[in-house]
């Protein structure tokens, strides 16, 4: 792919999100480009340029934005999946239970940590502090880096500004004195535990969590490995545990014993029993 | 949408009208707290105010507050400002604004700020 086709995905995504992509980065372009033609029907990467270069419709733009920010840098963008868990999978678990064990969460690409965090937010704000006091989530990612980012919790000005509203951010985190970083509070941290996990490689363990959250994270694989993971994930699951995608992405090409169920205006899969 | 943007620096003005233009929105502005009244009085078409903190005659603050009594404005009112201490950010909050933005910030965090305050209306 030529240099001028990566400048101008990366200079357009600086100025409208400040993230940004050095030429020794383009090659992390790569998949987020191939989404993109694929989601605008163009068979080359010079197509999807010119198609950019003439006119961004509202769309165009935000496909672009999400793809090259990564949706799950984000605090609560897509809101729709957390309300789901806050409003209607954790009270139907809760409800389902004859023991007062607790809720296993499986966030199986945490990245750098927005999604573990907005979980928990969502579920004492859109649910209760009874709910919340109920969840344990363990967070695996692939990357090192982002994990101990993730661990960390500490965010700029920048990070806890994308999606997160300001009455959330004072509640749940503290400022750093004289920095400009802010930290999360530690009754949140203190429900997760990392580990480090290679969703193609590593050994995934059989009938144990209610509900995994795997978001943004098969748009980038091939069908093959969709399905490996998909089957593996399944078996993690507990029988009636929840699996929940990203906005837009679905079993579709993929054959299993789930069924899609609906909660908040949101379409989620759970595990035949 | 038509916004109202209320900061007496006229580059940041430029600088968000121009990123509010590129989102589709029609801004406008006003320099100060006591200017932005005179300015919705023209202007009851405005659907959403970007409020500084600190500003000569009217502060953001001191704007909020007359607000609070007054209702003379019933749309979100989101601070833009550099403060950004808790303490002030839950002040705002009190004190009537739907969200708070923090100096600096990007397009995409005014565009994502601007969507949830309106689908909380």
């Amino acid at each position: 792919m030529k240099d001028e086709i990566y400048k101008f995905f990366a200079d357009y995504v600086f100025k409208h999100s400040g993230i940004s992509y050095k030429p020794g980065d383009y090659y992390r372009l790569d998949s987020r480009i191939m989404t993109l033609m694929r989601a605008f029907s163009v068979d080359t990467p010079e197509a999807l340029y010119q198609l950019y270069v003439q006119n961004i419709s509202k769309e165009m733009h935000t496909l672009l934005i999400d793809l090259f920010t990564n949706n799950e840098t984000y605090f609560m963008r897509d809101v729709k999946p957390f309300k789901a868990l806050a409003k209607g999978i954790l009270p139907a678990l809760v409800e389902k239970m004859t023991l007062p064990t607790p809720i296993q969460i499986w966030s199986c690409a945490c990245s750098t940590g927005q999604e573990i965090y907005s979980i928990m937010m969502a579920t004492e704000t859109f649910g209760s502090s009874e709910l919340l006091s109920k969840i344990r989530i363990e967070a695996t990612d692939l990357s090192t880096e982002a994990l101990a980012k993730a661990q960390k919790a500490e965010y700029n000005g920048l990070e806890v500004q994308r999606g997160l509203p300001a009455n959330l951010l004072i509640k749940y985190f503290e400022k750093k004195e004289d920095q400009e970083l802010w930290s999360v509070k530690p009754e949140l941290k203190s429900r997760v535990t990392f580990a480090q996990f290679n969703l193609l490689k590593d050994k995934y363990p059989i009938n144990k969590y209610h509900i995994v959250f795997c978001r943004n994270v098969l748009i980038y694989q091939e069908i093959e490995n969709k399905r490996y993971i998909l089957e593996k994930i399944h078996d993690a699951l507990k029988p009636g545990g929840y699996l929940i995608f990203g906005a837009g992405e679905s079993l579709i090409g993929v054959t299993l014993p789930f069924t899609q169920v609906e909660f908040e205006g949101a379409y989620v899969y759970q595990k035949k029993s | 949408m038509k916004i109202l943007i209320v900061d007496d620096s006229k580059p940041i003005f430029m600088m968000v009208s121009q990123m509010l233009k590129e989102l589709g929105h029609d801004p406008i502005w006003a320099e100060e707290g006591q200017k932005a009244i005179q300015v919705l009085s023209e202007h009851p078409d405005v659907s959403l105010i970007l409020l500084d903190w600190n500003m000569p005659v009217m502060n953001g603050l001191e704007f909020l507050q007359l607000n609070k009594e007054d209702k003379f404005f019933d749309h979100p009112i989101v601070m833009m400002t550099t403060e950004n201490s808790p303490e002030k950010i839950q002040a705002a909050l009190e004190c009537g604004a739907a969200d708070y933005i923090m100096k600096p910030f990007t397009s995409d965090i005014l565009q994502s700020k601007i969507e949830m305050v309106i689908d909380m209306m």
